[in-house]
């Protein structure tokens, strides 16, 4: 079955695939936190924040199409708080914006606060998904001091997630194919219960004979990820600019 | 229910993260004692689970065109223990913030609170109370269907709860919490049906997944491990109350009223306030004008301003273009690697 991938772009090769993961990691973080702290009153200034995973993506030869349709498909929900700003905030503002000059109420400003911060975040998420291979996000991960276990965990679940999705899917549509008709509630519960309960069962089954393989090659409980976390001189230059660019930002803006 | 980014202040996000991180630091040195090996690819292969079971879907009775999904928290909290349920899930939810965009990074810590550590523990603790060691069909069945409930419930109530400290959202607490709360309980129930079909069927398919056996023994959680980590969970909230009532970033004091015995009670004069506050900070930071006339002195600084904040914005639209622009001429003589 196709897998919409976020990550489908991960194997790529480019100058932001080779930045060290651990690096991007905390670019990305502390990215995140400055576009969050933008104050509403300096709107305009996200336009420069928006710069840097627009370099990201631009350089990493990610499509832009493909990350506006991913931040549009997770957009419901903070459309529905925007709105809702909107319903709640009414108090006329003053703004005025280069030739244009107005008054408009208060929850639409925050409403674009909201929605320009929610995009900017997103696409440098999705800058850092689809430029690093999930093992080595792991990887940086377990280095940054994550806890093993959930590393672990993490490996695991991302190995047989799709595996798993595929086969709800199957079971999904052989429903749909042979159940015509909407069931009382008590019957459809049943049913999704049962198909639920199996899909558990295969996955224990599943769990069992992957555990059992595991003692086989002799897993002993710890973790070994291949190091290929070394910092070179893409990651120098990528420190250096983030710093510059940044102490930029919240000295300007 | 995902918090994003955009909803939660910085030290909101940071708090939260520090207790989620912690409290699996903490269970995940404990499990590492008693786990076997192959424990490891059940619990990775649960994750996967959990997911797989996300996308069966249920129509909802009276409410056409609605249908909703199965979680699994308080059902993997019941199988297996809280700890391990907590681990999974969260699992689930760092996966869902980068794979699947559903989420921000910022709210990780609160959205692993909020689904994965809150509603498993009190879910765990609530069926634990009610079905003692060994209970008949129907309170097993009332048991799971309260402990769906409550779960839910709980972890929902932490949203509202983030979002009114952070002090982003306009929305009155009271009126978001009541919202979160009726969806949740609605969805607490038919997730309890839910958990309890697919318990019927294991009993029927493989009781021996739902017995403890002895050597699973070490995966539930004595009662004691239950009531201090019911205490800790107290805290939290309660923490996170007295936090909402001391530290509001735009400075605004909550009024005495608001109590952490009492979060119910929503003191009416809190939402002018809060938004009189904010359109006075707004019109400081502006355009200052009074009575909304134009005048001569602050007219000429608006419009510096607006024309300032213009050329900013069309300068970064220019070199995105330009940068747009070199990576297509750069890229047009090297191969495409897709």
């Amino acid at each position: 079955m196709h897998h919409a991938h976020i990550d489908k772009y991960a194997n790529q090769s480019s100058h932001v695939h080779k930045i060290d993961a651990r690096l991007k990691l905390l670019a990305v973080v502390l990215f995140t936190v400055l576009t969050v702290t933008v104050s509403i009153n300096k709107l305009p200034s996200l336009a420069w924040y928006a710069l840097f995973p627009f370099l990201l993506l631009v350089i990493g030869r990610i499509p832009i199409k493909f990350v506006l349709k991913q931040v549009i498909l997770v957009s419901p929900v903070i459309l529905v708080f925007g709105f809702s700003c909107v319903i709640f905030e009414r108090e006329p503002v003053y703004v005025s914006f280069g030739p244009f000059s107005g008054e408009i109420a208060l929850g639409w400003v925050r409403f674009l606060s909201i929605a320009c911060k929610f995009t900017i975040s997103a696409a440098a998420l999705i800058a850092l998904v689809s430029t690093t291979r999930f093992y080595d996000l792991l990887a940086a991960m377990q280095k940054l001091g994550v806890p093993k276990m959930l590393v672990l965990q993490l490996g695991f679940l991302y190995r047989y997630i799709f595996l798993l999705i595929d086969k709800a899917g199957r079971m999904m549509r052989a429903r749909s194919a042979r159940k015509l008709c909407t069931f009382g509630f008590l019957y459809e519960l049943r049913l999704a219960g049962s198909m639920i309960g199996s899909m558990f069962v295969s996955s224990i089954d599943m769990a069992e004979r992957a555990g059992i393989a595991m003692e086989a090659r002799g897993f002993t409980g710890t973790v070994h990820t291949l190091n290929t976390l070394r910092l070179k001189a893409v990651d120098a230059v990528f420190g250096f600019l983030v710093i510059v660019y940044f102490s930029l930002l919240l000295v300007i803006f | 229910m995902h918090m994003m980014n955009e909803l939660i202040s910085v030290p909101v996000a940071a708090g939260t993260f520090a207790v989620s991180a912690g409290w699996i630091a903490v269970i995940s040195r404990k499990l590492h004692k008693t786990l076997k090996n192959a424990d490891y690819a059940l619990m990775g292969v649960l994750g996967a689970f959990v997911f797989a079971a996300q996308m069966v879907n249920i129509q909802l009775p009276l409410m056409p065109g609605t249908s909703c999904h199965f979680v699994g928290a308080v059902m993997l909290a019941i199988i297996f223990g809280p700890h391990v349920g907590a681990i999974v899930l969260s699992s689930v939810v760092v996966v869902q913030c980068l794979i699947f965009q559903d989420g921000g990074i910022l709210a990780l810590g609160c959205n692993i609170l909020n689904m994965a550590i809150i509603p498993g523990y009190t879910g765990y603790f609530l069926y634990r109370l009610i079905a003692n060691d060994n209970p008949g069909r129907l309170r097993f069945y009332l048991a799971v269907i309260a402990a769906c409930i409550t779960g839910l419930m709980a972890g929902a109530a932490m949203v509202p709860l983030q979002a009114e400290i952070s002090g982003v959202l306009s929305i009155p607490l009271s009126g978001f919490m009541l919202t979160m709360l009726g969806v949740h309980f609605l969805a607490g129930i038919v997730e309890g049906l839910m958990t309890a079909a697919v318990l019927a069927y294991l009993m029927e398919v493989r009781p021996a997944i739902l017995m403890p056996q002895p050597e699973n023994s070490r995966r539930a959680m004595s009662m004691r491990g239950v009531y201090i980590s019911m205490a800790l969970l107290t805290l939290i909230a309660g923490g996170l109350l007295s936090l909402a009532a001391s530290d509001k970033p735009d400075g605004l004091e909550w009024s005495y009223a608001e109590r952490p015995d009492n979060p119910d009670f929503e003191p009416v004069v809190k939402n002018d306030s809060k938004l009189i506050e904010n359109v006075d900070r707004l019109h400081g930071e502006y355009a200052p004008m009074p009575d909304y006339t134009i005048r001569a002195s602050s007219a000429n600084e608006t419009a510096s301003g607006a024309w300032t904040s213009f050329a900013g914005v069309a300068g970064a639209f220019v070199t995105m273009l330009l940068v747009w622009l070199l990576a297509k001429l750069i890229r047009s003589d090297t191969k495409n690697i897709v």
